[in-house]
């Protein structure tokens, strides 16, 4: 056999073993979550290259090493997952650059990060003072993670005191212009209500390059052709405002009769139908 | 027009919010969003129910307009 064909026939192999190696170390190896994952990987990584060019070294011994460079870390993460100190010994911990506000320098000198560098790290994560800064730390794995002031962090629902509708994941149901059925199957409808919706919007489903469904079963589309324009769910404005003037109707009933029981009947049905409006208006919200 | 077919205007706009609130609850997935649905749906069933009395009421005493 030429050595070419030995050199593609190897790299063949060690390409399956490598594949075969992150796939039993799972997605923890790839993202190399802590320093033991990283030196493996590199590891792992060169000795498949040294396998596959050099033609005088055998094979099995190469398999054997990059088997037991991938069982060490699967060791070790069994093991870590009950032990929490033999955690902290192999991935690491964290170090706290800013605690309270405050820059720790220790904390900066043993990890070797000048000023310099800190300040690159919280403009990475967009922050350009570090007085707006109440909680930072640099991550066993070399990620820097930051924790605003309160003052400084985006307006939430929740700061507002706002209602908002809960809402589910949309399912994506139509691609390059066609059907996908488990997504569909997953919120319980059929090809034929899909149909029916796309119809609605008054589209063919081969324009469709992708369509939506969000948690309250509407539909949403991108075409092929960008000029067409799609109208915007309009059932729950609609259903809101209906619901609204219904309410003033019931009112003005209960201003324009005499008789006193109607009267009765129309202004509580009218305040009725305005405790429901309150209710429904952040789900009838769009 | 008279008092009573605003009514009944009325009481047919309520009854399409009644179907359209139903059909939201059904297509709805979260559960909770689900539950509000059916409780609004339920009230204004009870109104419309209050409506159709009214509008009975007012066709004997109008029973020129009657049809509903």
């Amino acid at each position: 056999m030429p050595d070419w064909l030995i050199v593609v026939l190897r790299s063949l192999l060690f390409l399956v073993v490598l594949f075969a190696i992150t796939k039993w170390l799972g997605k923890k190896q790839i993202s190399e979550l802590s320093f033991f994952e990283y030196v493996t990987g590199i590891t792992i990584g060169n000795i498949g290259a040294e396998m596959a060019t050099g033609i005088e070294k055998s094979i099995a011994n190469g398999i054997l090493s990059i088997v037991t460079f991938a069982a060490v870390p699967f060791l070790a993460g069994i093991i870590s997952l009950k032990n929490k100190p033999f955690r902290d010994f192999i991935e690491g911990k964290g170090t706290v650059f800013i605690k309270d506000g405050k820059i720790m320098e220790d904390n900066l000198k043993k990890e070797k990060y000048t000023a310099d560098e800190l300040l690159e790290l919280l403009r990475k994560k967009n922050v350009y003072q570090a007085a707006d800064v109440e909680f930072a730390v640099l991550e066993a794995t070399g990620d820097f993670n930051v924790l605003l002031k309160k003052e400084n962090q985006p307006l939430t629902a929740k700061d507002l005191g706002v209602a908002v509708a809960p809402s589910k994941e949309p399912q994506t149901v139509i691609m390059d212009g066609e059907i996908l059925d488990e997504p569909l199957s997953t919120i319980g409808q059929s090809r034929r209500w899909l149909h029916t919706e796309l119809e609605k919007l008054g589209v063919t489903i081969e324009n469709v390059f992708l369509g939506q469904i969000d948690s309250d079963g509407q539909l949403t589309v991108d075409l092929f052709d960008d000029k067409l324009q799609v109208p915007s769910p309009q059932e729950k404005p609609l259903l809101l405002s209906t619901m609204k003037k219904c309410q003033a109707d019931l009112e003005l009933f209960a201003l324009g009769t005499e008789v006193e029981k109607a009267k009765h009947t129309y202004s509580k049905n009218s305040q009725k139908l305005q405790e429901v409006i309150d209710k429904v208006t952040p789900l009838l919200r769009n | 027009m008279t008092i009573a077919s605003d009514v009944k205007q009325c009481l047919a706009s309520l009854k399409g919010v009644e179907a359209g609130l139903s059909n939201l609850a059904l297509r709805t997935q979260d559960d909770q969003s689900k539950q509000t649905l059916h409780e609004t749906m339920n009230v204004v069933n009870e109104i419309v129910t209050d409506l159709k009395e009214r509008v009975g009421e007012l066709e004997r005493e109008e029973a020129q307009y009657k049809g509903f």
